[in-house]
């Protein structure tokens, strides 16, 4: 089943693009020669690859980083031992995967990670909230109730059901949260281990009898939404263009992301599910190149404050974080009080989900 | 599914007939060298497949070439003629971006999902009705207060007629279907087969209204324009806001209140694409999303930034809308496409007029009853790809005149009778005589003129020469002008064939409202101009 499932992801996947981000040689701080450093990582960060500052502060340490995206599910099938330094997918399954298949030794390192989160305009969050699904802490963030938003879903409820939707046209049919492919894409399966875990009685999942429980659930929460993104940028720009489903699933960082470059977000409010996952971006190294990139991000000020830049919280005690957002708490809920993370079920387990799900 | 793609054949023909009609076609595609064209790939030109209706993107595009040095080569496509194109690998090395508005339909099929990647939204707009004042004010519509229920009722009751793309071909005309059936259904969630099955019959009353069809939406507005007596267009909020301001149509842009589907035009690269264009790519979608180019996009075109900071162009109604999900199953897609095209809409008579005189003896005839054969297609052929249910299709080869009128009618419950009849007497045709273009297309009118049936009437010009006999172009004309008004709604589609006179059929196209195609390309250009008209017809 999962060699199969590995066949459908190489397949779709095959060939992400390959972003050559090639240090600007401009700044000749460094007298050491660099070390081109290659890696395939998930799409969310090639944005903070590019991000000029990044190459120079990579630069100044020696590193010139060549990245190829690459959905995270699918980077076994795509990278070479010989021509790839690192592997840096979204979470840390699939990161566990590629660090047993090619036998890495020591740790894998998490230099930043990101919750996930639901995006709604205030019209529909407070109809949530009227009813029961989620809570308030002021008009931009909130708390979704899991539970609650999961029997909705079970019983197929539309918004017109709900109270407090009249006058709001957008607001009518099935109350569901647009997410991506969970067979191609890490937050789309995220979203089933969340949901999942809080189906399957606060456990995770990790057996066939548990697959089985909650598929009927899972399966709901995908077939209606149709047609699905393959990536969590496509759904947050509609939503920003004022279009597209009232409920979408994103990363924190994503918000985070417009909100540093001070994008004006009019009535957007962040709802953080009362069950999530956190995106442990993971960097698995192949050789000490790849370590070093990986202690360097990890450790170094400079790039942790750039991770911050784009919307990650940084590993450890994250300052660098709660100091940048500050101004936004209306929208961040920086200490994620109130969030429980539910742990993500073992690759296996999950792609059975998926599939389950999409079939 | 639909009419198999005839590749390059297809893409160049496509690029051809912009260029020649400069209906849908930009600068580029104008300038394009056409059949032949050096087709390779050039450091900082990125070749793209892109939906006709994104031509009035060049000013903000010639902005990205000054700010990123990125230039696009823009050929003109239908959303779901690209899909097919790149699933059947055809693309590959030859386009490195495809830009269309809606990668939807794209990914359904798996054998285009594998070959792109980076899909970048750059802008979107919802597929949207644009009304006639004086229409909005005879029905008493509230315009934002309209739903696809109320648009039905007006059909039915004989108030409202309009104009939408067909489904098959062009991307506007699928979304409309796709928001209809759930308006009509009531279905309150992603589209399924027992949904559209219940809509059947409001569907195919609410396609009695359609009165014009179109393969591209740019074309739709100009015929749109020149019919005056249908009351409405659908097509996308840009378009019907385009037109108001450049042709001051007048039209009140109505999204039904029951939800829309909307396009949101990725910029996506082709896996096959050369690394440096790749690289070119993320220049290009990083310059348009930047606030100046979404503030430059949206003012120019009315469509709907993707950025915060940037505020949609006045006109654009800022009320929000449900947005209906487009089906999640390759079956549930197709299977609302073979209704629409087999059973909901009003049924196509059409007639090819067709030069068999001396000159098209040897190879041209040949391939043109290749091309007749491929177009009819059999019993077993996938929607869009054989003559359709309830279609009448006549042949009328001609030569110092009309040499016979052979028309057949695809009768659901014994297709192939039809389909088999129409490939014999495309087998039997023979060369032979002078060119009698205008007397044979008089025929043809008048052919269709006794039928006095409800359907999308066409004629499709096919000549390899001159006209060297009978009546002549003036008298052509006064005979065309003398028509009662449904006979001069039927269009005339010629193709540039062999040694025909491009000025002659360019004129014979735009009196009639029709639009020319070229099929002085490639060896398959002439099936490819055929297969493009059905979408026309």
């Amino acid at each position: 089943m999962k060699r199969i499932v590995g066949i459908i992801l190489a397949v779709l996947l095959i060939g992400g693009v390959i972003t050559a981000v090639v240090a600007g040689r401009e700044s000749q701080v460094s007298d050491t020669a660099t070390k081109t450093v290659r890696g395939v990582i998930g799409s969310e960060k090639a944005e903070f690859f590019a991000d000029p500052d990044v190459i120079k502060a990579l630069d100044e340490h020696g590193f010139t980083v060549k990245t190829e995206t690459s959905g995270s599910w699918a980077m076994e099938e795509q990278l070479t031992l010989e021509e790839t330094d690192f592997a840096f997918p979204s979470s840390t399954a699939p990161a566990d995967e590629l660090a047993k298949k090619f036998k890495v030794p020591g740790t894998p390192l998490r230099p930043f990670y990101s919750p996930l989160v639901v995006v709604a305009h205030r019209a529909a969050a407070q109809v949530l909230a009227d009813n029961g699904l989620a809570t308030l802490d002021g008009k931009s963030r909130g708390t979704l109730r899991m539970g609650p938003y999961l029997d909705a879903a079970a019983e197929q409820r539309t918004w017109q059901q709900l109270k407090g939707t009249a006058g709001h046209a957008e607001l009518t049919g099935t109350v569901f949260i647009t997410s991506t492919d969970p067979m191609t894409s890490n937050s789309g399966a995220l979203y089933l281990a969340a949901a999942s875990f809080v189906a399957n009685g606060g456990k995770v999942v990790g057996d066939k009898k548990a697959v089985d429980q909650t598929a009927p659930l899972l399966k709901q929460l995908t077939v209606v939404q149709g047609s699905q993104q393959p990536s969590s940028d496509a759904p947050f720009r509609d939503f920003i263009s004022g279009v597209g489903n009232p409920l979408v699933l994103v990363y924190e960082s994503q918000v985070a992301s417009v909100l540093l470059q001070k994008q004006e977000v009019g009535d957007l409010v962040v709802l953080y599910p009362d069950t999530t996952v956190n995106s442990d971006h993971t960097l698995v190294p192949f050789n000490e190149n790849g370590r070093a990139l990986g202690d360097l991000l990890t450790t170094d000020k400079r790039l942790r404050e750039l991770a911050v830049r784009h919307g990650f919280r940084p590993q450890g005690a994250a300052a660098e974080f709660t100091a940048a957002t500050a101004p936004y708490q209306d929208f961040l809920n920086q200490t994620l009080t109130g969030v429980r993370q539910a742990p993500v079920p073992t690759t296996e387990w999950l792609h059975a989900m998926a599939q389950r799900a999409r079939s | 599914m639909r009419r198999k793609l005839t590749g390059t054949a297809m893409a160049v023909a496509l690029l051809a007939v912009a260029a020649c009609t400069g209906g849908s076609g930009g600068d580029d595609a104008a300038k394009d060298p056409g059949p032949g064209a050096d087709t390779s790939y050039h450091k900082g030109t990125l070749r793209v497949l892109a939906s006709s209706e994104l031509s009035d993107m060049q000013g903000v595009l010639d902005q990205a070439e000054q700010k990123t040095g990125v230039k696009v080569r823009p050929t003109w496509t239908g959303t779901l003629d690209a899909a097919e194109l790149i699933a059947s690998g055809k693309a590959d090395g030859k386009y490195d971006a495809v830009w269309l508005s809606s990668n939807d339909y794209l990914r359904l099929d798996p054998g285009a999902g594998e070959r792109i990647t980076n899909e970048t939204p750059i802008m979107s707009s919802p597929v949207a009705l644009g009304v006639k004042a004086a229409t909005v004010q005879r029905l008493g519509w509230q315009p934002d207060q309209v739903t696809w229920s109320q648009v039905h009722q007006a059909v039915v009751a004989g108030k409202l007629t309009y104009g939408m793309t067909d489904p098959v071909r062009s991307n506007s005309g699928f979304s409309a279907l796709i928001s209809v059936a759930s308006g009509l259904s009531g279905a309150q969630s992603a589209l399924t087969d027992a949904d559209v099955n219940r809509a059947k019959g409001k569907l195919k009353e609410f396609f009695t209204g359609q009165k014009l069809t179109s393969g591209s939406s740019g074309w739709l507005a100009t015929a749109y324009t020149r019919r005056g007596s249908v009351d409405a267009l659908v097509n996308y909020e840009s378009v019907l806001l385009s037109m108001n301001r450049d042709s001051n149509t007048g039209l009140t842009v109505i999204r039904p209140k029951d939800g829309v589907v909307t396009a949101d035009y990725p910029f996506t690269l082709l896996t096959s694409a050369p690394q440096d264009a790749r690289e070119s790519g993320q220049a290009l979608t990083s310059y348009l999303r930047s606030p100046e180019a979404q503030q430059a996009l949206t003012e120019q075109t009315f469509r709907r930034p993707v950025v915060p900071s940037v505020r949609p162009a006045a006109g654009l109604a800022t009320d929000k809308r449900r947005e209906l999900p487009f089906p999640g199953s390759r079956s549930v897609a197709d299977g609302l496409l073979n209704s629409y095209e087999n059973q909901l809409r009003r049924p196509s008579r059409t007639v090819y007029v067709l030069d068999t005189s001396g000159s098209m003896k040897g190879e041209r005839l040949a391939r043109l009853k290749d091309a007749l054969a491929g177009l009819t297609g059999t019993d077993e052929s996938a929607t869009g790809e054989r003559f359709r249910d309830r279609e009448e299709v006549t042949l009328m080869p001609f030569g110092s005149d009309v040499k016979q009128v052979r028309t057949h009618t695809v009768d659901p419950g014994n297709r192939a009778a039809a389909l088999d009849g129409i490939r014999a007497d495309a087998k039997g045709l023979s060369a032979s005589g002078n060119t009698a273009i205008y007397s044979s297309l008089r025929e043809a009118y008048s052919h269709l003129g006794g039928g006095g049936s409800d359907a999308f009437t066409s004629i499709v010009l096919m000549t390899d020469g001159e006209n060297t006999a009978g009546s002549k172009a003036v008298e052509f004309d006064s005979f065309y002008a003398g028509l009662p008004e449904d006979g001069r709604a039927t269009p005339v589609f010629p193709i540039l064939f062999g040694d025909s006179d491009r000025a002659e059929l360019e004129h014979i196209a735009q009196i009639t409202g029709g639009r020319l195609f070229d099929a002085t390309g490639g060896p398959e250009s002439l099936d490819g101009a055929f297969e493009e008209i059905r979408g026309y017809q």
